[in-house]
């Protein structure tokens, strides 16, 4: 796949990691992970691929806080004639809004807009990065969901349902195609900050607990439990979990408990993990170039930006290694207040990586079976907010949050390059033509994986569930 | 929606059907010759429900093509099914044509030729339907007649072993008194027995001893403690709110209810009245009343933006959902848009259920259009976190009480303070320049200007104008802000207000910026724009909810006046004057004094949440397509139209749903229970599917064993020790685990009981099981929730939450048992997680048990259980005896059994190479024995 790596040595060490070492490391992670029959008797409906698939992997980018959909990717020259203006009733009549009244004023983006690329994908002038990649993006303008807060959004957009309990996106897609590398997760989170709903937004709701999103942590130890305790050596730690081994073989020999078996290979697993997975995310294997490129100066240093930038390059090493699905946040996206100072910096956080990603997964390869997705949970209002919703006090303008529109991009995987889908009206507030719901979004998703969305179901409850509940159409448009 | 072909083309496609069976003729008879057995509630009804109900079940607006095969006569009417005659009717046609635009379903997997095979042998006998089992009330089957009349030592031996023995299968001999007794203890209280206890047994491994274990472990208090986990799973109990914020809250009173009611082998009916309705009993007591945090441990929405009503509703749909899953074993939610697709439970009787929560008291408010104030409503308790608060409590109750004797004997009456007590009167300092700078009004553009001072005295007046306000609702304040001003021996503040607002207004003091106390006032019915002296007593100032901590007189920081009505406020205006402390009485102060007190007991407390019904609840609608706000027709309360009826005697509340719960003639309620109990021991219930015993649920493996302990459950009471023994005392409890690959291939999940319970056990027992093994575990009992420690830094990523900092507990409360770990929704403790501990965001009827690497490493390095290995090592090395004395010993303490020669070998070797205890317990504490149940 990547005969440009020029990090050959690491590869072979981390290929360690791909093959096991015992007779049982064959298995799936997956598997591996929910040998208990019991718990566990429920596969998939449909484990095998119901249509070949376009992409293999996924690299979810969430913008924690919704991004402003008029100061980014859907222009709206209409705002500076309604500039302080309120919206016509009929617009915002029976509309919910988080923070505002359906009267605030109408605030224009200061933001100049220009077709990018060979293709014209129009952007602001905020993305003079991205816009280098403009030819490889579909741009989705008609995004529009049912949540207008936070947690709900962000539960709303990775299970399909704004409450807590549903397995999310990246768990389905676990479920529906396990995993390519038996030694790591099959979904992976990386994040700069906590989103507002915590961990049920990479949760597995009930499906079983292994495809559950694994958080890799920044730092030397991306996994909690994974540093022996001081003063145990590597090779104490060998004899223990060789002795451990053995007294288990023992108790196989009487109980014949296939669980015993595999609890065995996991001591094998686990131990190898100690060594590999740091390896894995010690940035410092990648050539000065790729790290400039991701806008790193070295694979150490702090800030947001970086943050961010470094759970890309994270992603693509991933993604590399066989992950499924990696599930990114980034934080700061919530521009209530002040948002001409807040977005830029945002927007400067973001993206020269998310270029760089795109870029460097072409240059290796990957990107025509790795979906990259970028956006929020929602949009946010023509309108303006101009108070703090908790203190009352006049604040710098911002946006309040808004569920009936707004972009998001995706790229490889796929989808068409150079494309912009679906209209929305001349303020910005509501879609006029080709609408993509939430739950087509996942339709549409899971359709490039391979999967069908009406028949990956898990029976729950009586049910059959599904990520798109009853809802969902594959918005075939946007396939390349 | 799914795309399908429609029945209606049946007749132009009738030439083609008969040309097709008679090609498939053949393959027809074939199947006719051989006898198939088959089992209507077992074969038939699940792979009608499975395959058809979605589209032609109960669901009438989903329905397709008017057809309905739930309903034999309808079934028959409409021709798709002739009795007798398999090829009579459109069924079997449809069900086996190669035609994708006619076969039936038209989405996901056909019919195998087994299941086509089974329908047609049914339609052939007459098509007969029979009601589906679990709600026919549970029978009591005659005994089935057994060969091996000497292994059955209760009488659900003789289901199970009837079973084994159709099966061809043996039943595994009895497990070695080592392994059966730590099965026992970790099965009745989560913790393994001490060796002594092991030796004494291994001596006597009589009958009459293991009853006398049994006996002596139902007594025991730590028998809650172990039950009580899979009830708090159900009861979705956790310490945070979720969602946004995820702040924490006070649940455990309610955690330490139900393992103190477990204890007392409180009968389930008891049980379950309490916690659904224990405060619609007749003068319900404390412990009735905290017993209803069952229905408060919902997960609830505190975002800025969120909505009262959405968040109230997601609340009580959710409160139905609990209730059918945890008593009916019934999936009542299917019904919140429509009628249910595969049970018979319309929407109409889903907002039935509804109803009877939607009685309570709204689940939380907020106050007018101040978002981020959203807070709890309803009935609180008010708990001691410690047995020192309480007794400090007691004390300071007593001194309430000779204040309150002082004051009477004053001679006065003991109405309120009124306005002309006042002896010596302070001005406040209002005199410093721009007092109304800082004022708080949300939106409104205000001016102030000294006025006219109506009590004559003319020092400080103002005028606040709301000019230009173009807000069309929201609160509208002004107020006062000065440097901390002491106010600790006012007994009232007095002022004057006019204004042309009719609403309820507040008065807010302030210790820095949070409100510290607040005093209501109307002025609904004055007349506009006269001075009107208000008198706030200090006694009479409410701590709101939402405020950190109890107000501190003596350091006022600013008084604010909110109106509450909604505007519009243009050209309104309040106007304050003479906002004065007064130093009032004795009876005033000592008033006062009374008021501290409370608010002294009141911080030494914390409100617990219970359910309360308003006392003019709102109309329930029908949701339209569950859409709280498409209100549909009127609905009151009322029970599932299907099971048994509702005594009209009941009160139309929750005290009525509870007792039709636990009615006797209820067919689900105890199966639903004893399943439970029973998968909790044998790690699988008898309906594998413990939350759906509807149409598409698992049939039971052993449907006259799960009968049979239904019986017994309602006539012995209810009691759940009672049952438990039953099931503990049986051969089928007692086995062996061990078995040979045969018998493992033969019944892989031990489906048949055909040889002892052995899976890994949950993640709290791991935790109580390694810590009492180490020496490390806390016997305490109850209280607030502890802090463990865990990996650092983990709470600190949670934005806007009240509590970011993780309080790591000292001492003793290290090492207390999983149950009391602090449960936050958003951010559970980490080792936990990794043996699947869930989330409670929702009701919870069935743990995952994966095997994954995460938990060898949690084992191996989690700091908390290298401690534990670190102690263990400590404790051996002061041990008496030889190495391999110490060996034996610590193997027995850890896994309770002997070791064989080859065990002892193996650490032995390991200790010698390794020259450290640490490594032995380090291994011990990870063996897959030590966290199973053998």
């Amino acid at each position: 796949m990547n005969n440009v790596s020029p990090m050959r040595g690491q590869h072979n060490r981390r290929d360690l990691l791909r093959r096991g070492t015992l007779g049982i490391g064959s298995l799936a992670l997956s598997q591996l992970l929910s040998r208990d029959l019991q718990a566990n008797t429920a596969e998939p409906s449909s484990p095998k691929l119901h249509h070949a698939p376009r992409a293999k992997h996924v690299i979810f980018l969430h913008m924690v806080g919704g991004p402003s959909q008029m100061d980014t990717f859907d222009p709206k020259p209409a705002l500076d004639k309604w500039d302080g203006q309120s919206l016509p009733a009929e617009l915002t009549h029976g509309q919910k809004f988080a923070f505002i009244t359906p009267e605030a004023r109408v605030i224009k983006s200061p933001y100049a807009f220009k077709p990018r690329g060979r293709s014209g994908v129009v952007m602001s002038e905020l993305f003079p990065h991205l816009a280098n990649v403009a030819d490889d993006l579909t741009v989705i303008r008609s995004m529009k969901t049912n949540e207008i807060n936070h947690a709900s959004g962000e539960l709303f957009l990775h299970s399909g349902h704004g409450r807590m309990g549903r397995p999310t996106f990246g768990a389905w897609t676990s479920y529906g195609l396990g995993t390519e590398n038996e030694n790591l997760p099959a979904y992976v989170v990386l994040k700069d900050g906590l989103p507002v709903a915590g961990a049920p937004i990479w949760g597995s709701g009930f499906l079983p607990s292994n495809h559950q999103g694994v958080e890799f942590r920044g730092g030397k130890t991306p996994i909690h439990f994974l540093r022996n305790p001081e003063r145990t050596t590597v090779t104490e730690r060998r004899a223990v979990v060789d002795a451990i081994k053995e007294l288990n073989g023992q108790a196989y020999e009487h109980y014949r408990d296939p669980e015993i078996e595999t609890r065995i290979s996991q001591y094998e697993l686990a131990f190898r993990m100690q060594t590999s997975v740091p390896d894995l995310v010690d940035l410092s294997s990648e050539p000065e170039h790729i790290l400039r490129q991701y806008g790193l100066s070295d694979a150490q240093g702090a800030g947001s930006g970086l943050s961010f930038a470094r759970n890309c390059l994270q992603a693509r090493r991933l993604v590399e290694e066989g992950v499924r699905f990696v599930q990114v946040f980034a934080k700061g996206w919530d521009h209530h207040a002040d948002i001409y100072t807040a977005l830029p910096r945002s927007v400067r956080n973001v993206d020269k990586a998310c270029a760089a990603l795109i870029q460097d997964l072409k240059q290796r390869g990957m990107l025509d079976d790795t979906l990259v997705i970028w956006g929020g949970e929602f949009g946010r209002t023509p309108m303006v907010q101009e108070h703090n919703a908790g203190t009352g006090e006049l604040t710098a303008p911002g946006r309040d949050h808004h569920k009936e529109c707004f972009s998001i991009w995706m790229a490889g995987g796929g989808v068409k390059g150079g494309l912009t889908y679906g209209t929305t009206d001349e303020f910005g507030f509501g879609i006029v033509e080709n609408p993509v719901h939430v739950h087509d979004f996942h339709a549409t998703c899971l359709h490039l994986l391979g999967i069908d969305h009406e028949l990956l179901t898990h029976r729950h409850q009586g049910r059959d569930y599904r990520l798109t509940d009853v809802h969902g159409h594959v918005v075939h448009d946007i396939f390349a | 929606m799914y795309e399908r072909s429609d029945w209606a083309p049946r007749i132009a496609s009738l030439t083609r059907r008969v040309a097709m069976c008679a090609a498939t003729l053949v393959t027809c008879g074939a199947f006719a010759q051989t006898p198939v057995e088959y089992d209507f509630n077992r074969d038939i009804r699940p792979l009608l429900s499975g395959k058809c109900f979605h589209c032609h079940g109960p669901d009438a607006a989903g329905r397709e093509a008017d057809l309905r095969l739930d309903d034999r006569d309808e079934a028959i009417d409409y021709g798709v099914i002739v009795p007798g005659e398999p090829d009579g009717g459109e069924l079997i046609f449809r069900v086996t044509t190669d035609d994708p635009d006619l076969r039936m379903p038209p989405k996901g997997d056909p019919l195998t030729a087994e299941q086509v095979a089974k329908l047609r042998a049914w339609i052939r006998d007459g098509a007969p339907y029979e009601a589906h089992w679990a709600y026919q009330p549970p029978k009591l089957k005659t005994q089935p007649a057994v060969q091996d009349r000497s292994w059955p030592s209760s009488e659900l031996d003789y289901f199970v072993l009837d079973r084994l023995e159709r099966a061809g299968l043996e039943p595994a001999p009895k497990a070695k008194p080592a392994v059966l007794l730590r099965r026992l203890y970790l099965d009745l209280i989560g913790l393994p027995p001490s060796v002594e206890e092991v030796q004494e047994f291994e001596a006597e491994p009589t009958p009459e001893n293991y009853e006398a274990h049994i006996e002596r472990l139902l007594r025991s208090k730590r028998f809650g403690e172990k039950w009580a986990t899979g009830w708090l799973d159900l009861a979705r109990y956790a310490d945070s709110n979720g969602y946004q914020h995820d702040d924490l809250r006070t649940m455990w009173p309610y955690r330490d209810w139900v393992i103190e009611a477990l204890n007392n082998d409180m009968p389930f009916d008891q049980f379950t009245i309490e916690q659904l309705a224990g405060d619609l009993l007749l003068n319900p007591t404390r412990s009735q009343l905290i017993a209803t945090g069952f229905n408060r441990n919902v997960p609830t929405n505190f975002a800025g933006g969120s909505k009262v009503d959405e968040v109230r509703a997601n609340v009580l749909h959710d409160r139905v959902a609990t209730t059918g899953a945890v008593w009916l074993g019934l999936t009542l939610e299917c019904a919140q848009c429509h009628d249910h697709k595969f049970d018979a439970i319309s929407q109409q009787e889903y907002y039935q259920f509804y109803a009877y929560f939607n009685k309570a008291i709204p689940e939380f408010a907020q106050r007018g259009d101040a978002m981020f104030r959203k807070h709890f409503i309803g009935r609180d308790v008010m708990v001691y976190a410690s047995e020192e608060d309480r007794q400090k409590g007691a004390e300071l109750e007593l001194e309430i009480e000779r204040e309150e004797k002082l004051i009477a004997a004053l001679g006065e009456s003991a109405g309120p303070v009124s306005e002309d007590v006042g002896e010596e009167v302070r001005i406040l300092d209002f005199e410093r320049p721009d007092p109304f700078k800082q004022h708080k009004a949300t939106r409104a553009v205000t001016t102030s200007l000294v006025e006219e001072s109506p009590s004559g005295t003319g020092r400080v007046a103002a005028r606040v104008e709301a000019a230009a306000v173009t807000e069309t609702k929201g609160y509208f304040g002004t107020g006062y802000s000065f440097p901390a001003t002491d106010l600790s021996d006012s007994s009232e503040l007095t002022f004057w207000i006019k204004t042309d607002i009719a609403s309820r207004f507040s008065v807010q003091v302030y210790n820095g910026r949070r409100i510290a106390s607040v005093y209501a006032f109307s002025t609904e019915n004055l007349a506009p724009n006269q001075w009107t002296k208000i008198v706030a007593p200090v006694a009479d100032f409410v701590t709101p909810k939402w405020s950190p901590g109890a107000v501190d007189w003596k350091r006022i920081q600013k008084i604010q006046i909110i109106a509450h009505s909604s505007g519009p406020y243009d050209g309104k205006h309040i106007t304050l004057d003479d906002f004065v402390g007064v130093v009032s009485s004795e009876r005033a102060k000592r008033l006062k004094r009374i008021a501290q007190l409370r608010v002294e007991i009141a911080a030494m407390q914390t409100p617990s949440m219970a359910m309360q019904d308003d006392e003019s609840p709102s109309q329930a609608h029908i949701m339209i397509r569950g859409d709280y706000t498409s209100p549909g027709d009127p609905v009151d309360v009322g029970v599932l139209g299907s099971l048994h009826p509702l005594d009209p005697d009941l009160p139309p509340n929750r005290l009525g749903l509870a007792k039709w719960l636990v009615d006797d003639a209820n067919p689900l309620t105890p199966r639903v229970v004893v399943n439970r109990i029973w998968s909790e021991v044998f790690g699988r219930g008898i309906v594998s599917t413990p939350e759906d015993f509807g149409m598409q649920g698992e049939a039971p493996s052993h449907p006259q064993l799960l009968d049979w302990l239904a019986v017994q459950f309602v006539e012995q009471d209810w009691s759940m020790k009672r049952l438990l023994k039953v099931i503990l005392l049986s051969s089928t409890y007692q086995q062996s685990s061990s078995a040979s690959d045969e018998k493992i291939s033969r019944d892989p999940q031990n489906e048949l009981y055909s040889r002892g319970p052995r899976f890994r056990l949950p993640a709290e027992l791991v935790r109580d099981n390694l810590l009492a093994v180490s020496g490390l575990l806390s016997d305490k009992l109850g209280g607030p929730v502890v802090y463990p420690v865990q990996p650092f830094g983990v709470w600190k990523e949670i934005l806007g939450a009240d509590v970011n900092r993780y309080p790591t507990s000292q001492g003793a409360d290290r090492y207390r048992r999983g149950i009391y770990t602090v449960w936050r929704r958003g951010n559970p403790y980490p080792s936990m997680v990794n043996f699947d501990a869930p989330e409670r965001t929702v009701c919870t009827t069935k743990r995952d048990r994966s095997n994954s690497p995460l938990q060898a490493l949690t084992l191996l390095n989690d700091p908390v259980y290298v401690e534990m290995a670190t102690k263990l090592a400590g404790e051996i090395e002061g041990w008496t005896g030889n190495d391999r004395e110490k060996m034996t010993r610590a193997f027995r303490t850890v896994v309770s059994r002997k070791p064989e020669e080859r065990e002892l070998e193996i650490l032995m070797d390991l200790l010698k190479d390794q020259g450290s205890w640490f490594a032995v317990t380090q291994t011990l504490l990870n063996l897959d024995e030590t966290i199973t149940k053998s």
